[in-house]
């Protein structure tokens, strides 16, 4: 969108906005204005950054070893002629770590295709097998090798987690693939699978949100993703500006989260020792 | 095209706003479709593209077995395994066929049952013990002493995971003092390289601690700072949840960041594009 | 001294199949041969004794089920040891699934809880409406209109014809919440959807692996305290005197931890002792 037509749409949404709200806001839930506003600010500050990123500006992104490793991963796989496995995580296309995994997949697919290395891509739900297939071809016909392609490239296993874990491990121990990439939301098997990755002498590479399973991830792979570093991942492999300004956007979003953080201790102390000011909680307590 | 391209785009802009802003409308239409119908519409596609996962995986074992591939009898349990379950849930109720459909999955007595206690009881349970040896096998591997953060992390470690247990509890205050003494000194010495200096601020760390245990009875659980399971309760309540805390504000912003690329039709990346 | 050194090198190269061994024996042993250790209850497990034990006469308690067999060892002495403690003190027991295998898990302890132990009627002081599809979705539900999710309990029936349905129509008709729970959906969708918008208390009990995760609305107030693991399940049998599974069993898990420990130095001695070797040539 241009410039021009995108400050006419925003202008107009202002606008549209303010006549809704001093006619009575209708319906709007007053209760939860504090976090409308917060969507709006942040909304604001990551398409500002994503426009500035459009129209040229350089953005620096520190280096992120577990990005620049997936390609020497899948060189080493190439090398060694085995194949690259790929476990976009137990999880539906419901959760944004999954999305963010088939979309880090989609970028890992051009690497194999490009260096024309046999991947796999056990998925523990169906509508990742789809979506996860239609990236794969996508990224295939970009680097011209359709041929190289076929559905079977990405399975389906079982929804059970468990069951899943069994699954790929058995495929690991198998064909001993000489790299593994596991990009997605994980539960209690990520030890497992990384455990046995290691077992068989695997480059491993893990990127997640899953809070509880990044120690696992740490301890075992080679190089771990930590929440949002993972989401960023698209915007490193794919160099795109919109996206690294998206991830620029976000790390000015948290300046203003931590300044808030500081401001609202500062507050609540100055409140409940002295009374002086207002009940800052109360203010930012989502009803 | 436009059915691969636009039109997804176009879903994905609409529902998500709606149900992103649906949540700040009082109106009961809209807080039902954000409440339930967005969910449940999600859970009935994905109800039916289990069919899609079940008919790729029948394939590609019966094409194991029908080529003999590596490993085909393995695909024989399961192709077998699939057809038993399916003939469990939806063919065979029960032996006295008292059971109403539907409950027939939980029932005692039923087939469904039967597997269920048999079968994925215990297998699920096998999978799930086999984190203990690995977490062993881990922890051996990656708790090194290479640097500063490698130290502490260790130490943290070790304090929670005896801590947390009962043996925990049976160890005294005073053997930590002891302990924390001789790893006090083992700082002073390679600090100072000088044994005398080791010696003496070792002999001073012994005889202060004994001489504060004769005095206040060797009570096992004081000073609480020492006691095992007092430490590991502080290290849960602040030190881990201050970091769960930054990591949770992380992941939410990336969160938030990564569905407003895709509200915006900024990131098209999952639909191949 | 040598000899001590090589074996300690050696030790640091070790097979992890024999690490494997060493644990599954002495994981053994106190199952067999139990040692009876004490169990000091934290102040986490003491809230959840403590808001139970103060729940007003004849409460209405949701208890949500929401582990598999995988994790029983940890959430089912949990869910038993919480039965125990409202069939106790009579309180009427509404009880919920948002995973598929947990409503397995429940059926199993309410047999032996409600119908063995205390003689408990179904449709009087408990009843198990079963596990939907939905995630959140039946959170959500739950929380605005419980008749619209449940229409049938898990037997069938129509709520309508059970009796201590009567007055339940939605989440705040509740007194308290213990949901057990090991992973998504469970714990932290209970307390940003049903909890913290309404008001009623919940505790949970988890796995030892989401404490991490859970400790931050624990120390919020926005949960009652927590069972952590088998450890929390362990002291919260010891709470309501009377030990279970999860007393038995941490006996094996602080051996096991000890072993834990004691390979982890080895290791350790084994890193430093290279390290001054490959400093020296």
């Amino acid at each position: 969108m241009k410039d021009r037509q995108f400050w006419i749409v925003l202008g107009s949404l202002f606008v549209v906005f303010l006549i809704y709200w001093y006619l009575g806001h209708h319906m709007f839930n007053v209760n939860r204005v504090v976090m409308f506003i917060s969507i709006v600010v942040i909304g604001a500050t990551l398409l500002y950054n994503i426009r500035m990123a459009e129209r040229g500006e350089e953005f620096y992104l520190r280096p992120i070893p577990g990005l620049k490793a997936v390609e020497e991963a899948v060189g080493r796989s190439t090398e060694m002629g085995k194949p690259v496995l790929y476990v976009p995580g137990i999880m539906d296309m419901d959760q944004v770590e999954t999305v963010a995994g088939v979309i880090v997949l989609g970028h890992v697919a051009k690497m194999t295709a490009r260096y024309e290395t046999s991947l796999n891509v056990p998925v523990s739900r169906s509508i990742v097998m789809k979506a996860a297939r239609e990236t794969c071809r996508e990224s295939y016909m970009l680097e011209g090798r359709p041929d190289m392609f076929h559905d079977d490239v990405v399975h389906y296993l079982t929804d059970d987690q468990f069951a899943y874990a069994a699954g790929v491990n058995g495929i690991m121990v198998r064909e001993k693939p000489a790299a593994c990439l596991y990009m997605g939301k994980f539960y209690a098997e990520s030890l497992i699978l990384a455990e046995t990755g290691n077992s068989i002498g695997a480059i491993q590479i893990a990127g997640t949100a899953s809070q509880a399973q990044i120690p696992f991830f740490v301890t075992a792979c080679d190089y771990t993703l930590i929440g949002e570093e993972f989401f960023a991942a698209s915007a490193y492999l794919s160099q795109k500006p919109e996206l690294i300004g998206g991830v620029r956007g976000q790390d000015m979003v948290k300046v203003g989260v931590i300044t808030i953080i500081i401001l609202t201790t500062l507050f609540r102390f100055l409140y409940e020792k002295w009374g002086i000011g207002f009940d800052v909680v109360k203010l930012l307590t989502v009803q | 095209m436009i059915w691969k391209r636009q039109i997804p785009i176009l879903i994905v802009a609409v529902v998500g706003a709606i149900t992103l802003f649906g949540w700040f409308i009082d109106q009961p239409d809209i807080k039902s479709f954000v409440d339930d119908d967005a969910t449940q519409w999600y859970d009935i596609l994905a109800s039916f593209a289990i069919i899609l996962g079940a008919l790729n995986l029948i394939k590609i074992q019966f094409q194991k077995v029908a080529k003999k591939k590596k490993g085909w009898p393995y695909s024989l349990f399961a192709i077998g395994g699939f057809f038993f379950a399916i003939t469990a849930g939806f063919f065979i109720k029960s032996l006295d066929n008292t059971v109403v459909w539907g409950a027939h999955v939980t029932t005692e007595g039923t087939l469904s049952k039967w597997i269920f206690d048999y079968m994925f009881t215990p297998l699920s349970a096998t999978m799930f013990s086999l984190l203990a040896f690995f977490v062993a096998s881990a922890s051996y591997r990656a708790f090194r002493i290479r640097n500063f953060e490698a130290t502490l992390l260790l130490v943290a470690g070790i304090i929670i995971m005896v801590g947390r247990v009962p043996i925990g509890s049976m160890i005294s205050s005073w053997f930590i003092m002891y302990i924390s003494v001789l790893a006090f000194g083992i700082g002073v010495n390679s600090w100072k390289k000088d044994k005398m200096i080791t010696f003496g601020v070792v002999g001073i760390g012994i005889v202060i601690v004994t001489i504060a245990g004769f005095l206040t009875g060797w009570p096992i659980d004081q000073p609480g700072i020492f006691y095992l399971p007092i430490l590991q309760e502080w290290i849960y309540f602040y030190p881990n949840v201050a970091g769960a805390r930054a990591i949770m504000i992380g992941i939410g912003l990336g969160i938030f960041a990564t569905s407003i690329r895709y509200i915006l039709g900024i990131e098209k990346s999952y639909i191949g594009e | 001294m040598n000899r001590l050194t090589e074996f300690l090198l050696k030790i640091g190269k070790v097979d992890r199949r024999w690490i494997f061994i060493v644990l599954a024996v002495v994981v053994f042993i106190p199952i067999i041969k139990p040692i009876g250790m004490p169990i000091r209850a934290t102040v986490t497990t003491k809230v959840v004794y403590d808001t139970i034990e103060n729940l007003p006469p004849n409460s209405n308690v949701l208890v949500s089920i929401e582990y598999s067999p995988s994790t029983k060892p940890e959430n089912h002495p949990m869910a038993i040891s919480i039965l125990r403690h409202l069939f106790k003190n009579d309180h009427k027991v509404f009880v919920t699934c948002l995973w598929p295998d947990g409503q397995f898990m429940a059926q199993d302890a309410l047999k032996q809880v409600a119908e063995e132990e205390y003689g408990k009627i179904y449709g009087e002081d408990y009843v198990l409406l079963g596990f939907r599809p939905g995630g959140e979705a039946v959170i959500k539900g739950i929380v605005s209109n419980i008749r619209k999710l449940y229409t049938v309990d898990v037997n069938q029936t129509k709520i309508d014809e059970i009796p201590m349905m009567e007055g339940i129509y939605k989440f705040s008709d509740f007194a308290f919440l213990f949901t057990a729970s090991a992973g998504f959906p469970g714990t932290v969708e209970w307390v940003q959807y049903a909890s913290d918008p309404t008001g009623v208390p919940m505790s949970s009990g988890v796995t030892s692996i989401q404490v991490n995760e859970v400790m931050p609305y624990v120390q919020a107030g926005q949960m009652k305290g927590l069972l952590a693991g088998m450890p929390g399940a362990a002291e919260y049998e010891a709470l309501i005197g009377q030990k279970g599974s999860a007393t038995s069993g941490m006996d094996a898990q602080s051996i096991a931890h000890l072993v834990i420990v004691l390979f982890i130095i080895l290791g350790n001695a084994a890193f430093f002792i290279e390290r001054q070797r490959s400093r020296k040539y």
